[in-house]
């Protein structure tokens, strides 16, 4: 039987109709409309659904719906603010922390829980945590500079300007001039 | 030899021209993808190796609530398609060949219903004796899995250059061993996965994460039974290829079927477990039994290998990489006399195919640890071994491979100094050692329709940017990167000013996509020829506007002046709106093409495959641990020969990525198969390597420039994986003195070897005794 449920996810309330057996997966995917968290394996292995709830890290194919009603709820959608990037998306985009970038919302949002609880770690402790999150494409040494990079701020300066939204006038068409 | 040439934008660290969506979770993959009143697919797979279907009952399936479609081969053509023999069907046709054949298929309003469905299909099976062992299939009396196909062979390929007896005579040592590789599963972290819609006039639009666009549309049209124009293939965002989104599996093809008959858009999305059983074609497992000659200085004399390939049910690109296993290495070393002979065998399990490196990784498996072992029976550091034999510029293999630029030897020379060698040689630690191997690869492959080739067409819009329209898509891999920087630098536009569409079918011109390390070489010369034709028309306008001489026009900024004052200048985008809005006015807008200068094989297989050859030399520092049989790599360096780095982010994440893929396929990558079906077929158990599993690693670009590359770029995308295997195993050789000769390399198997010697050793030395 299908229910209504609650879910706050990256600041905005949504009342979605589920199945109780609904994954927070499958909810956010399909009944929230964020397809920005990503199914790699289905079993918690790969770490490509990772999201933050109420500050921890989990992975949302293991993870109910259901329970994380009344609870924070954090994607890769929430991180940018104001079409500014977290300084981790800076970062992974700097220092080509991807390719094809599908393990990449889940690498993020496993950067960002780490660097949440310990802004300071060691190479060794970001090898540790971020191993719950399989890439197939990079072999890891740009995820772990682009990780090292956000924790010490080494983001270059211009590169918020060169990503930022433009503004453009658009020259008109209008052949008959003004008088 | 490297060329002074400066670039503005080649060469450049950019960013991914697709990075902003990336890292915010904005880019769409197949899976994102969703279609007003869109419907659920599912499959329904063959539970046997090999069976024949008596009967197919699809009527209480078809009555449940909330399905629209169950089609099985009734719903086909019953026509055979596959990249080099029509093997394979849609749905099966009368029999299934492994497991995990598509054999029906449902789409329902949800996922639950769509299985519940597939469970209400009702099939009589007769259950045929089966074989998984490709040795054993060739036997007289196997099953026979195709009809015709005496003693299950697909392809046989034997070929001999110069006289193989008289070159083994005439060589002072011979070493001769057999090796076995494993079938590696791509594991890209975003499975097979389409979406379909037929429309009413009968045109179908797929929605897939394919790496090969028009090749996809003609095999899918071919399945279907229409013309090619009557499918339009639009890439998604790509979550990782390697081989294995190139098309050889069924996904597309059903979806496509479910979509016509529901007339509804339909998703197919693999689950992991289909990924394994059915989706991208794994590796092409073999055997490789080598022989080699070398002289007592150490030149190679003479090369034999004899190949047995397992194709698995279907033939896919089997054919091409046995070939390659069988042909490839020639172009690696100065060869004059060898023989190789291949066999590529059906059997009952999942149909094996393209993956990173295709041939190479197998076959330098083999080749390059009889090289090693030549090195130490003749007393020279492998590393000289390599070098004295290494291919130079102008070098023709005996198969008539014409090598242009190769920086071979430069790349052993970084790798020599990068490990530090020779000081790490010469005060060996007990329990470690080095390997070192080398690798050739092609940048593109003439192989299909006797075209090499590629297109591209640009149009400078009315705001003054860019747009180039390829259709040989973005698999990740940063292709779309690389060519906005070539269009950019041949233009003299900043890279923000150049875009680049999604590859579509019916919006590019003929593209064979992302295989055989093409896309920068072959693609990149197209997108180069077109900016180059769209340069010429902005000169045109601005010579006008600019009452100045073509020739006295340059190209920089954006702009286009008169040199030596530069302040007479006018930018693009006022070029391509004087162009455009005037009577007479058109657009500014060209098409280019490339075809490579290499031939077609003829039937002996003789004949220059590719138009540029790429180089690369790795080793690796391990440690050996006598208790546990743990291999440990404690350092690994890798250099590569891919010409020009147009984008040097891209191309190391291309090394680093194919190194790490390259170890797990050496010492982790593999799955227990129990009567031909994968035993756990998912993550946990077919584990690749994760962050912390990476060694130390230090990679370098050979100083390098391919006269005819773009820019002198040449391929690179697979060179990283080539050697891995053997680096390893060469490694652990001089560490303990084992030699494992079956991938992966596990613990297990470095024990049990280690206790072998160990036995050994005395009567190794009264051996020893007794000679002297
Ligand atoms: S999809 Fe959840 S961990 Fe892989
Ligand atoms: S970037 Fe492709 S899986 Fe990580």
């Amino acid at each position: 039987m299908k229910r209504f449920v609650a879910l706050k996810v990256n600041g905005e309330e949504y009342d979605i109709d589920i199945e109780p057996n609904r994954l927070l997966l499958h909810a956010l995917r399909e009944d929230v409309g964020l397809t920005g968290t990503k199914e790699g394996c289905s079993i918690g292995v790969c770490g490509a659904c990772s999201v933050i709830v109420d500050g921890k890290l989990v992975s949302s194919c293991l993870t109910l719906a259901l329970a994380c009603q009344g609870k924070e709820i954090t994607t890769i959608e929430g991180l940018a603010k104001d079409g500014r990037l977290h300084p981790l998306q800076q970062a992974f985009l700097e220092y080509g922390g991807f390719q094809c970038g599908v393990c990449t919302p889940g690498q993020i949002m496993a950067a960002k829980a780490l660097l949440d609880a310990n802004p300071n770690p060691t190479e060794e402790e970001v090898k540790e945590w971020m191993s719950g999150n399989l890439c197939r494409c990079t072999g890891y040494y740009k995820i772990l500079e682009a990780v090292m990079a956000a924790a010490h701020n080494k983001i270059s300066s211009d590169f918020q300007v060169k990503h930022e939204r433009k503004t453009a006038k658009i020259q008109s068409l209008n052949v008959y001039k003004d008088s | 030899m490297a060329k002074t040439e400066t670039f503005s934008v080649v060469g450049q660290r950019v960013n991914r021209v697709e990075g902003y969506d990336k890292v915010t979770g904005g880019a769409k993959y197949v899976a994102d993808i969703v279609l007003p009143g869109m419907l659920v697919g599912r499959i329904l797979r063959s539970p046997y190796p090999h069976a024949k279907i008596v009967k197919i009952d699809t009527r209480k399936a078809e009555k449940l609530r909330g399905v629209k479609a169950v089609v099985t081969a009734e719903d086909t053509i019953k026509q055979g398609w596959g990249a080099f023999f029509p093997d394979q069907y849609p749905l099966s046709v009368g029999k299934v060949r492994y497991v995990g054949e598509e054999v029906a298929a449902v789409a329902a309003i949800d996922q639950d219903i769509a299985e519940e469905a597939l469970g209400m299909i009702d099939i009589e099976w007769e259950e045929l004796p089966a074989v998984f062992d490709p040795e054993q299939a060739m036997k007289e009396g196997a099953p026979l899995i195709h009809e015709g196909k005496e003693r299950n062979i697909a392809m046989t390929l034997d070929v001999e250059r110069g006289n193989i007896e008289r070159a083994f005579a005439e060589s002072e040592l011979i070493v001769e061993d057999t090796f076995e590789s494993t079938p590696q599963w791509h594991c890209a972290i975003e499975t097979i996965g389409s979406v379909a819609e037929c429309s009413p006039s009968g045109k179908y639009t797929i929605y897939m994460n394919t790496q090969t666009l028009f090749m996809a549309r003609y095999r899918i049209a071919a399945a279907l039974g229409v013309r090619e124009t009557d499918v339009r293939i639009i890439q998604s965002a790509v979550g990782g290829g390697f081989g294995g989104k190139s098309c050889d599996d069924n996904n597309a093809i059903v979806c496509a079927l479910l979509a016509r008959k529901s007339c509804k858009p339909v998703n197919i999305i693999n689950t992991r477990e289909e990924e394994f059983l059915a989706g991208s074609r794994p590796r092409v497992n073999m055997n490789i039994w080598a022989k080699m000659g070398f002289k007592k200085d150490g030149r190679i004399r003479a090369k034999q290998l004899r190949i047995i390939a397992d194709n698995g049910a279907y033939s896919g690109k089997a054919p091409a990489i046995a070939g390659v296993a069988a042909l490839r290495h020639d172009t690696c070393y100065k060869y004059s006399d060898v023989k190789t002979q291949a066999y590529l065998v059906y059997t009952n399990k999942i149909p094996t195919g393209a993956f990173r490196g295709f041939g190479n990784p197998s076959a330098e498996w083999a080749v390059e640890q009889i090289m090693d072992k030549a090195a130490h029976n003749l007393g020279i550091d492998p590393l000289d071994l390599a070098r004295m034999n290494a291919a130079d510029p102008g070098y023709v293999s005996p198969h008539g491979n014409r090598v242009t630029s190769c920086e071979l030897r430069q790349c052993i020379d970084l790798v020599e100094k990068m490990m530090d060698w020779k000081g790490k040689r010469a005060q060996k630690k007990p329990n470690r050692g080095l390997g070192l191997a080398c690798t050739v690869h092609v940048s593109g492959k003439r192989h299909f329709g006797d075209y090499d080739g590629g297109s591209a067409t640009i149009k400078v819009n009315e705001d003054g940017k860019a747009l180039i329209l390829s259709g040989e898509g973005e698999v990740g891999q940063g292709a779309a990167t690389a060519m906005c920087q070539i269009a950019a630098e041949e233009l003299g536009l900043p890279l923000e000013d150049v875009e680049i569409s999604r590859a579509d079918t019916d919006m590019t011109t003929f593209c064979l996509g992302a295989f055989g390390s093409r896309v920068t070489y072959v693609g990149g010369n197209a997108v180069k020829d077109a900016a180059s034709k769209v340069k010429q028309q902005l000169l045109d306008t601005a010579a006008e506007m600019l009452e100045a001489r073509q020739e006295d026009l340059a190209a920089a900024n954006g702009k286009i002046f008169v040199r030596g004052s530069e302040t007479r200048s006018v930018t693009v985008a006022q070029l391509a709106r004087a162009r455009l809005f005037r009577r007479g006015g058109a657009p500014i807008v060209a098409s280019g093409s490339f075809d490579a200068d290499s031939v077609l094989q003829d039937a002996t297989r003789y004949g220059n495959e590719s138009g540029a050859y790429n180089f690369g030399c790795q080793a690796a520092e391990v440690e050996v641990d006598p208790e546990t049989g743990q291999v440990k790599v404690l350092k690994y360096v890798a250099a590569s020969d891919c010409g020009t780095v147009i984008n040097p982010i891209g191309a190391e994440g291309q090394a680093e990525g194919s190194v790490a893929q390259g170890l797990g396929y050496a010492l982790i990558e593999g799955l227990k198969m129990e009567d031909g079906r994968p035993v756990n077929p998912n993550f946990s158990d077919y584990r690749i390597p994760s962050m912390r599993d990476m060694p130390p690693l230090e990679h370098a670009f050979a100083d390098s420039y391919e006269p005819t590359g773009p820019f002198g770029a040449k391929g690179l995308g697979e060179l990283g994986m080539d050697p891995t295997a053997a680096v390893i195993s060469n490694a652990i050789f001089d560490a303990a003195g084992i030699r494992i000769k079956t991938l992966p390399i596990t613990p297990e198997k470095v024990l049990k070897a280690l206790k072998a010697v160990s036995n050994q050793e005395p009567t190794r030395k009264v051996k020893l005794k007794a000679d002297g």
